[in-house]
């Protein structure tokens, strides 16, 4: 066991050095050494992948070494993450050395001879992974050509990239050490931190969204006694948020109203604190008697149209939603003082509103 | 070797002018021109890495100095890319470039753009926004975790897209446009066999748009079909149903290329048959009628070709077999009347054909026989209505449920009594439609002859080989006999040793006698397996007939049987 852990921690200490300029002082025999390493891991793979235990202990000896190497400032993932990373491990070291060009030429050209061999490969592993690049190319081709098709109106319960990004950050967050509360928190905020948060957002809902049966981006198979499903990873990013009122405050401000709405409708948790932000920012408009509408003291203040337009767009949900929210606003109303007549209490005039319209 | 080379620098240039013109295949045109020609531009590819693979870098630059632009134009033409093997030739290609100790800078460069073209294809990644690149990146994804994500939720986006197409009827907002569809067909044709891809392909199959003429493309369906029987796509019947239904140039090929496994030269069995057809999903497809009409086309045709070769014969009765099998599967979709499958035959005559054997006690089988003996013999001794097609048609309908023929012989065979008039005639008919009535005539009486005097043999306390023989034998101061008669009586013959448990015992020696060459051999083993195949679906209690019949067949042909 522990000539195989060590193994495992050299082997990820390379995939982790494969993506620097390092690489430029490796030569042919660096390259050989590397993928046989690989190789071999794909047999531990192969071999312990029914061994609960020892595929446990393995994965408890690499989270041992993320949390080593979460300092602020490195790389939030290492290189090896979880055991189903082992059955890959020639795959990733592979595009990642091809990838760099710091690697000298004579130890790529040994690199191309291993990764393809040309056809009628006796050796079955080496097919395997010829035939696993060339499948990849021809993924990619795939995805070339059928954007040819056109992009067409896609929100973002459909559009493709961000699901493929919600799913990979759900796969990510399962593999965050499960023994520190913490681990997924942290996690979530130093991407906060580092990504443009614009597209973090639109992603963060999309993985809100998914259908709860989302089956794992690369066909992991469920540990038996795994307390963890696909809805435990939508459970801790609606934890983060509601623990993170910056990112909620962005959450609720600059994604479509639409989207938020069904993100609403599927977390109960995140649709009190959305209806909780709604109030807080109806509160701050007063009412201009000579305009004769709702305005807020300055500029950045959410507008009466705007408040509107989210409720009307929650009032349009089915109806545990619709229910939750024309309650929230009564309440609302008869916290201000019950007020028919229009003009005094904001809520009165929401539910005005939205009553005629819908 | 120079011929070869000359002929190769020919195909060289012919391929760099067409991958010129096509260059990134962005229109109609060029679309349509790649995909006509990607099994062929593969092959070069193929030849062109076993030229390259000889020779390292500065010989091939040499040789070919205009390679690098071949192979620039190939990689960023997404089709090429896109379809069956090409990826890896052309990767293999680019290898054979690399030098591993460049000398000077020109070697350093051209390792450097060939890098450059590998990771385009392999390794780097490509983004629609920078955000989603610093997204990807900043967790660490590698192609092969992104891409293979994204190629399966833009599938399962375009196939909802497109059934929901279907179900928004009028709402024309949200409607695709005839264009994109036929545009999306096209892409799909170099992907066809990518299993990642599936889904969409069905989905096209199924999709009915609004408009009156053949949205998709065919070269389309021609890809799908193709890939299909060649077992290289899996699809569900439905869809492969669709693909035939919406494409006849796909429907023949299908069913010339069963033909091509059925009718063969080796001999085989119908058990055999039966799992190619059901293979073949030919005999749940001609559920539709319109597609029955085309196999059963296709079939009538052979027979004509072949002067009704009982192995074309055979493989009718087991399509129909199947087919009959399928349509009571689907008894509840389906409805419709057996005039459409068989509009030359009358629709009483088929309703009696089509009955089971199976559903009728084995006592009582002398009546579904006699009736379509009957109903036959009006038909076609009916002069004057040619209602319902000549002596031919009925034939070609009957023979579709030929084990009735065999079950009349073995009725002859196997009763005490005087044989029959209708069973007579229905087997005189059914081994020689044309013959005038009376020809028919004196085969029936043949056939009698030799039936009461195989009987009369019975009662006799030896018997022998020699005996039966002379019984079968024709009569030297009658016409010598037609073949076909000729070959009735072998099988009444055939019959009688089976179900005639004192003649099991020199079943052999008759059998010798009877079946002197390859010809007549090969006539026997047919019956055999043609018999216990139909014992088998019948699930008739015929253990010692089974047994000397499974033993006669291994010993004429002891290539093996199917069972």
């Amino acid at each position: 066991m522990e000539s195989l852990v060590e193994h495992l921690q050299r082997f990820s200490e390379l995939l982790a050095v494969s993506r620097m300029t390092h690489v430029s002082t490796w030569d042919p025999a660096t390259v050989r050494r590397a993928l046989q390493w690989a190789r071999y891991l794909r047999h531990v793979h192969r071999r312990f992948g029914r061994h609960v235990r020892i595929r446990r202990a393995l994965e408890r000896r690499l989270q041992n070494q993320w949390r080593q190497e979460g300092a602020p400032g490195s790389a939030p993932v290492p290189g090896l993450t979880n055991f189903q990373a082992l059955g890959r491990g020639d795959l990733l070291l592979s595009l990642r050395l091809l990838e760099n060009r710091a690697l000298g030429d004579a130890a790529y050209h040994y690199l191309l001879q291993q990764l393809f061999p040309g056809p009628g490969v006796p050796d079955p592993d080496e097919e395997a992974l010829q035939g696993s690049l060339a499948r990849l190319a021809r993924c990619r081709s795939a995805v070339q050509l059928l954007r040819f098709s056109g992009p067409g109106e896609k929100s973002a319960l459909q559009d493709p990239v961000l699901k493929t990004q919600a799913e990979l950050l759900l796969g990510r967050l399962r593999e965050v050490p499960k023994a520190e509360a913490e681990g997924p928190s942290r996690f979530l905020s130093t991407l906060w931190d580092r990504l443009p948060q614009n597209n973090f957002l639109k992603v963060l809902a999309a993985a809100l969204l998914l259908p709860p049966s989302s089956p794992r981006p690369q066909g992991e198979e469920l540990e038996p006694g795994s307390p963890q499903t696909p809805g435990d990873g939508a459970q801790e990013l609606v934890r983060w948020l509601l623990a993170k009122s910056d990112a909620l405050a962005a959450f609720c401000r600059s994604l479509p109203v639409g989207l938020l709405t069904s993100v609403a409708g599927r977390h109960p948790a995140l649709c009190r604190a959305y209806l909780g932000l709604l109030t807080d920012w109806g509160r701050r408009l007063h009412y201009d008697l000579p305009k004769g509408t709702w305005v807020g003291a300055e500029p950045q203040h959410v507008s009466w149209e705007e408040l509107y337009g989210r409720f009307q767009s929650l009032c349009r949900a089915p109806p545990p939603l619709k229910d939750e929210v024309l309650t929230a606003l009564e309440a609302c109303k008869a916290q201000d003082g019950d007020f028919q007549v229009p003009g005094v209490s904001i809520w009165t005039d929401l539910l005005l509103a939205l009553g005629s319209g819908s | 070797m120079a011929q070869d080379s000359v002929g190769f620098s020919s195909d060289y240039q012919f391929w760099m002018q067409k991958l010129s013109v096509w260059d990134q295949a962005s229109t109609l045109e060029t679309q349509q021109d790649t995909c006509l020609h990607l099994p062929q531009f593969q092959e070069f590819l193929r030849q062109m890495y076993e030229v390259l693979k000889e020779m390292d870098s500065n010989t091939i630059i040499e040789r070919f100095p205009t390679i690098g632009q071949l192979l620039a134009k190939t990689c960023w033409n997404p089709f090429i890319l896109a379809f069956d093997e090409s990826q890896k030739i052309l990767i293999w290609c680019l290898c054979c470039l690399i030098n591993k100790e460049p000398q000077n800078s020109e070697e350093s460069k051209l390792n450097s753009w060939t890098r450059g073209l590998l990771s385009h294809i392999l390794s780097a990644f490509r983004f629609d926004t920078k955000e989603v690149g610093l997204f990807t990146q900043g967790l660490e994804f590698t192609p092969a975790d992104y891409y293979p994500g994204l190629l399966k939720n833009m599938v399962l986006s375009l196939v909802s897209e497109l059934r929901e197409n279907h179900l928004n009827g009028f709402n024309t907002q949200r409607r695709i446009v005839p264009e994109k569809i036929r545009l999306l067909s096209r892409i799909c044709i170099p992907l066809v066999t990518l299993p990642d891809i599936e889904p969409l392909v069905e989905a096209l199959l199924t999709y009915h748009g609004h408009e009156p003429q053949e949205v998709l493309c065919p070269e389309f369906f021609d890809a799908v079909n193709e890939a299909f029987l060649l077992k290289k796509i899996s699809l569900p019947e439905s869809a492969v149903v669709c693909l035939w239904l919406r494409h006849l140039p796909s429907l023949e090929k299908a069913t010339l290329h069963l033909f091509e496994k059925l009718i063969s030269s080796a001999r085989n069995f119908l058990r055999r048959i039966e799992c190619f057809l059901k293979d073949s999903l030919l005999p749940e497809a001609a559920c539709h009628p319109a597609i029955f009409r085309v196999v059963d086309e296709t079939f009538r045709y052979a027979l004509l070709e072949t002067n009704g070769a009982p192995e074309v014969i055979a493989a009718i009765q087991v399509f129909t077999g199947c087919f009959v099998e399928a349509l009571e599967k689907k008894n509840k979709q389906l409805k419709f009347t057996f005039k459409t499958y068989f509009p030359y035959g009358s629709p009483s005559l088929v309703v009696v054909l089509l009955q089971h054997p199976k559903e009728i006690p084995q006592e009582l089988w002398h009546q579904p026989l006699k009736h379509i003996s009957e109903m036959l013999r009006e038909i076609v001794e009916d002069q004057t209505h040619r209602s319902h097609g000549g002596p031919f048609e009925c034939w070609f309908l009957f023979i579709h449920f030929g084990g009735w023929a065999d079950i009349a012989a073995e009725q002859l065979v196997m009763s005490e009594a005087e044989p029959p008039e209708a069973l007579l005639w229905l087997l005189a008919f059914s081994y020689s439609p044309c013959d005038g009535s009376l020809q028919r005539a004196q085969t029936m009486a043949e056939v009698k002859a030799v039936l009461i005097r195989l009987k009369k043999l019975l009662g006799s306390p030896s018997l022998s080989a020699k005996d039966l023989q002379a019984a079968a034998a024709e009569s030297r101061d009658r016409d010598p006999r037609p073949p076909l008669c000729q070959q009735l009586i072998r099988r009444l013959l055939l019959n009688f040793l089976l179900w005639i448990p004192r003649a099991h015992v020199i079943a052999r020696e008759v059998l010798t006698l009877l079946a002197p060459t390859d010809e007549l051999t090969h006539e026997m083993t047919g019956f055999l397996d043609q018999t216990l195949y139909r014992w088998d679906h019948l699930r008739m209690e015929a253990t010692r007939p089974r047994k000397l019949a499974r033993e006669l067949l291994s010993e004429l042909c002891p290539a093996g049987t199917a069972v």
